[in-house]
């Protein structure tokens, strides 16, 4: 489409935003730096291979929140600025009928086949992966936090990734997934003849906590590049006390060039809307038992049963289907075979390499 | 055969419903979007964006020609 209306004058951008999942497809992570961000675009240009120009959102995601927030919308405007076509999944069939109103029909049409694309993998890791099994997480909610960046420090060779889960997040109580994900732009591996990564937690007072300091596993083989993942229980975090968490790590870039890293974050019980859904081989699945508990919160008529009318998201339009001996309520077992259903049809845990990326 | 025709008649009779319930909420979820903020007729909002080199660039430099603008990542 770009080949035919570039002729006509019409422009073509991708806006490169927050990563919409997080360790899928090349185990990418969330940039913490505008740095970081410009280079995921570079590499979205070489690893995508087409023609068609990125621009780059701010770190505080300004254009994303401006235009409504979704992870690949689109939208036409014309020559005056203003917006004539959005929609909120981008439909490249769909933008040919619209140009073809606006600007006019083109005299040949590019097809799909007609077009090469440069596609290169994602950047490998430099270092096995699959050494260190990984945590299995059910579906959690990221939190927001902070990393302490300062000039002249070295970069964050592994960001944080913190999750929560329902209960956490909503009372206070609960799981908190702490997970230390090397950043393939860095090119980093661990330092295994060294002592394993470890943190430490300063907690608001009145904080239960197994406890405020931990350690990841010593790793037989010299190096690899698999994520530190911890699961920490916790309970009476209040709203708006933040918990601070400091970290060390020994990270070699190639065989000679090694830090030792100590890094800083702050982490706060709030919902990060901006840090997309973790998908991968640890990553986003739906627990039968939590799940569970999460939608039979909608029972507004407290019979232990959903109607149809009680049931939102997902699920809502495939009730039929959830139901299985059609009494037209879905029961504790009939919500629980849900999450298997979610777990099969979005294929969570699939390993990165065999998802493709999807621009 | 006659337990396999059963089946597949089964998995088509309770796919269809709830195939045609999942096009409703797509097609309900877009409906909202395109009445959000900003609608079909007013301005994109000027703010500040960067080229992948660092430079920055204003939203409002894409005046003058039809603009596509796609939402991606790597991911």
């Amino acid at each position: 489409m770009n080949r035919d209306y570039s002729p006509k004058g019409v422009k073509f951008f991708y806006i490169y935003k927050t990563l919409a999942h997080p360790e899928l497809a090349g185990n990418y992570v969330q940039p913490f730096t505008l740095e970081e961000r410009l280079a995921h675009a570079r590499q979205a240009e070489r690893q995508l291979g087409g023609t068609i120009p990125w621009i780059v959102d701010a770190m505080d995601n300004r254009l994303k929140h401006a235009l409504g927030d979704r992870p690949n919308s689109e939208f036409i405007m014309n020559p005056e600025g203003i917006i004539v076509r959005k929609r909120q999944w981008s439909h490249p069939a769909q933008v040919r009928k619209d140009l073809e109103t606006l600007v006019g029909p083109v005299d040949h049409v590019t097809k799909e086949e007609d077009v090469v694309l440069n596609l290169q993998v994602p950047i490998k890791a430099p270092a096995a992966r699959g050494v260190l099994p990984r945590l299995r997480r059910g579906k959690m909610q990221p939190l927001v936090m902070e990393p302490l960046i300062e000039p002249g420090r070295p970069p964050f060779f592994a960001k944080l990734r913190a999750e929560a889960d329902q209960r956490l997040m909503t009372q206070g109580a609960g799981q908190l997934y702490v997970g230390f994900h090397l950043d393939p732009f860095h090119n980093a591996h661990w330092n295994n003849l060294t002592e394993p990564l470890s943190f430490e937690l300063e907690v608001p007072e009145g904080v239960k906590i197994d406890k405020l300091r931990y350690g990841a596993p010593k790793v037989e083989v010299t190096s690899d590049a698999d994520p530190r993942e911890f699961l920490l229980n916790i309970e009476a975090w209040p709203e708006g006390q933040p918990i601070r968490l400091t970290v060390t790590y020994f990270a070699c870039v190639g065989e000679e060039s090694c830090h030792t890293v100590r890094q800083e974050y702050t982490l706060h019980r709030r919902r990060d809307e901006d840090a997309g859904g973790a998908r991968g081989e640890g990553a986003g699945f739906w627990e039968a038992d939590e799940f569970s508990e999460q939608l039979i919160s909608g029972d507004t008529d407290k019979d232990g049963k959903l109607s149809r009318s009680e049931v939102r998201g997902l699920v809502l339009p495939h009730f039929e289907t959830l139901d299985q001996d059609g009494d037209g309520l879905l029961d504790a077992d009939e919500l629980r075979t849900v999450s298997d259903w979610l777990n099969f049809h979005h294929k969570p845990g699939k390993p990165s390499s065999e998802l493709k990326f999807n621009p | 055969m006659r337990f396999i025709s059963l089946t597949l008649l089964t998995m088509v009779v309770m796919t269809i419903p709830s195939d045609v319930q999942a096009q409703k909420g797509k097609k309900d979820q877009e409906a909202t979007f395109v009445k959000s903020s900003p609608r079909i007729g007013e301005m994109l909002p000027d703010v500040t964006v960067y080229a992948p080199e660092g430079t920055q660039i204003s939203t409002a430099d894409l005046r003058g020609y039809y603009t596509v603008l796609t939402f991606g990542c790597l991911t």
